[in-house]
């Protein structure tokens, strides 16, 4: 039996379970309109003090800065970190925020599969910048692209998330409605879509938390 | 292992979790715990209740159009280069799955956690075929590690094991050396295991959703694990029950914060993911990419009395609230689904023959259907295996002719009333201070976990109170 055969197959049975003949168009229910609002109106300032909250909850440090120092705000970060070295998305904004760490591996396409993930296993700390941020849940939004690959979150120790404060949204229910927006309107979206809420932790040793069991030991959001 | 952990009987399953006073008292401070952080995430988003109705219209919705979803996501797979087999059985997936491993010559497999794996036997096919096969969630490989000793809780599978268990665990199969902290021994996992990950040529995740129009799937976690299994080795196999799938990110949205919500009691976990096949110009992530949609009895649910099953998202709440799953915990239910829905869902794959026992393991108390996020009513799909059981003619001749008797007696207020006179002298043989402690059949299963008192004396009764109260009210 071939793979497309199976298919058929498959499906026709799941049609006549439900005893009907195989549907060709569906309309989805619109959900947005029934999910609840808790929060209302909010400012950007509003959002910035929710993510606050938020974060203490998840384990992760939140340092306030500005575009002017946040060299040295990175800086004093992967100092505390232990130094070593440090690994960055490919990401233009840090050209534009004039960001340059000595000791430091860019992720890029040109260096291939094996580079990265090594350089990347190797990096004490990954700095990227985030797509979007969620205020409710603490998380940074990012997508895999040619200059971000998805173990760059997940293979250095420390892990710092750059937020600009235009990209706070309130919570997931927004930034999947965007991002379904792109994908309706035929626009790429990367491979892999991350929703990151802190460091990784596990509670499978009698429910007591740990943090860091695979991915990073640590997270820092800056907010810029 | 597969559907069924415990081929033992039922009875000597649950006295085994009855006499496990580490587990008890593990199990009960997990859900006391996981219950109150769940209605503390529950009540930040406001109007709960609005939320589980909108969590019902989005899974009733998806499995009514199944067919029609699964082919938009097999086609949308398949326009970025994956590829989609459809599964009618455990054999097929798990021999689909073998083929591909042994295709790309792997001998090295991570693995992150899924259930849908265990069901097809996935571990056992793969290490025969000769690979080595790592559990990668710490809970699993805590679990693979003990000779692959069964998990007793959805989300939390290694929760009947204390840190003294699982630090000589770890001393003997893996050399370990350091003390019984859960940071160590967690810390001493992740060192392990990154190598695993990093060798590894395939990695297999499950799927807590695929989305149709996108084509991917996504991963729900705490640990980073599954992302790992998915970024690293160079082709990644996703296995997902065919009921497990939404319409867009806005359906997963909604179904991940109630199931981060139900399952730990958080907004969101530490990683959601939306993955499928690498993307031209990115360099790690899958190379090759497989989504296995697994049937395996689904299908026969699908439209029967039991079709609000298939709803489930795995979030384990109605086991946190379960008064028959504190007190005999997962390993008593033989299956890799315990607690309530494990209750409904069990027979459902499995069939009455092995599970009949089970959906009589609830106090029908619908504490299960007060929290299932996506409103299974799951005290009443008990009742009618319950029903389905009886009709079929599967319980014991003695069970059947005790219902009948108490079904005669209690139907009776007359006959009811004259046996109470009697229940006083005709249980004192059995009774010891004021308590039965032997007895036949009903009385025998009924007193192994709990307490029965003796019948009081006639003149002590509430009936004979109540003719007292009665006479008085006339005069």
């Amino acid at each position: 039996m071939t793979v497309s055969s199976n298919k058929e197959a498959f499906l026709n049975t799941i049609a006549s379970k439900l005893g009907r003949e195989r549907k060709t168009h569906v309309q989805r229910p619109v959900i947005q309109d029934l999910i609840p609002d808790s929060y209302g109106q909010l400012t950007n300032d509003d959002l910035v003090e929710i993510l606050k909250e938020q974060c203490f909850f998840i384990h992760t440090q939140v340092i306030e800065s500005n575009p002017e120092i946040l060299q040295r705000t990175l800086d004093d970060l992967i100092e505390a970190n232990g130094g070593g070295i440090v690994m960055t998305s490919g990401d233009s904004r840090f050209e534009g925020y004039g960001l340059a760490f000595p000791e430091a591996f860019v992720w890029e396409e040109a260096a291939g599969r094996e580079a990265n993930i090594k350089r990347a296993e190797s990096a004490n700390t990954a700095i990227i910048f985030a797509d979007c941020a969620l205020a409710e849940s603490g998380t940074v939004v990012v997508e895999s692209r040619p200059d971000q690959g998805r173990s760059l979150h997940f293979l250095p120790a420390h892990y710092i998330a750059v937020i600009e404060r235009q990209r706070l949204v309130l919570r997931s229910t927004q930034a999947a409605a965007a991002f379904n927006r792109r994908i309706q309107a035929g626009e790429p979206v990367g491979s892999s879509i991350n929703f990151i809420s802190g460091p990784s932790n596990s509670a499978d040793i009698e429910m007591k938390l740990v943090v860091g069991v695979h991915g990073p030991l640590r997270a820092t959001y800056v907010l810029i | 292992m597969s559907l069924q952990t415990d081929k033992r009987d039922f009875s000597e399953r649950t006295l085994d979790g009855l006499g496990d006073s580490f587990m008890r008292n593990a199990v009960g401070s997990a859900q006391d715990s996981l219950k109150t952080r769940r209605l503390s995430a529950a009540t930040t988003l406001g109007d709960w209740e609005q939320w589980r109705n909108v969590g019902q219209l989005i899974r009733q919705h998806t499995l009514q159009n199944l067919d029609y979803y699964l082919e938009q996501l097999a086609d949308n797979v398949e326009k970025q280069g994956g590829h989609v087999y459809f599964a009618a059985t455990k054999e097929e997936a798990s021999s689909y799955i073998r083929d591909v491993v042994v295709r790309k010559q792997a001998t090295k497999v991570v693995k992150s956690k899924s259930m849908v794996t265990e069901e097809i036997e996935l571990n056992r096919v793969l290490i025969e075929a000769g690979c080595e096969l790592i559990e990668t969630d710490l809970g699993e490989y805590i679990l693979q590690m003990d000779d692959w000793d069964p998990p007793s809780h959805i989300v939390a599978p290694a929760l009947h094991k204390d840190r003294r268990q699982i630090q000589r665990v770890f001393s003997e199969k893996l050399g370990y050396t350091g003390d019984e902290t859960p940071e160590n021994l967690a810390g001493f996992a992740r060192t392990v295991l990154r190598q695993k990950f990093l060798e590894a040529e395939v990695g297999i995740t499950g799927c807590n959703f695929a989305i149709a129009n996108l084509g991917a799937i996504n991963l729900v976690t705490n640990e980073g694990n599954g992302d790992l299994t998915a970024a690293i080795p160079k082709t990644h196999i996703a296995v997902m029950g065919m009921e497990r799938i939404v319409p867009t990110l806005e359906e997963m949205e909604v179904l991940d914060n109630l199931l981060c919500r139900s399952a730990v009691g958080q907004k969101l976990t530490s990683y959601i993911t939306v993955m499928g096949p690498s993307a031209a110009g990115e360099t790690d992530g899958p190379e090759e990419f497989h989504l296995v949609v697994v049937d395996n009895g689904r299908s026969d649910i699908l439209g029967s009395e039991f079709n609000e099953a298939l709803q489930c998202i795995r979030c384990g709440a109605c086991l946190n609230v379960c008064p028959i799953y504190r007190h005999i915990g997962g390993h008593a239910y033989g299956s890799i689904y315990p607690g309530p829905i494990g209750a409904v869902i069990t027979p459902l794959l499995g069939g009455y023959d092995d599970y009949k026992e089970l959906p009589f393991a609830s106090s029908l108390c619908g504490a299960c259907t007060d929290v299932c996020p996506v409103k299974i009513p799951l005290h009443e799909q008990l009742i009618m295996h319950r029903q389905n059981i009886v009709q079929q003619r599967r319980t014991g001749a003695g069970d059947r002719l005790q219902m009948k008797a108490a079904s005669r007696l209690l139907s009776s207020p007359a006959l009811f009333g004259r046996s109470l006179r009697f229940a006083h002298s005709a249980s004192r043989l059995m009774s010891k201070r004021g308590r039965i402690v032997r007895g036949p059949a009903l009385i025998h299963g009924w007193i192994h976990a709990r307490d029965l008192k003796q019948p009081v004396k006639q003149q002590d009764s509430f009936r004979a109170w109540m003719e007292k109260r009665k006479g008085g009210a006339e005069q």
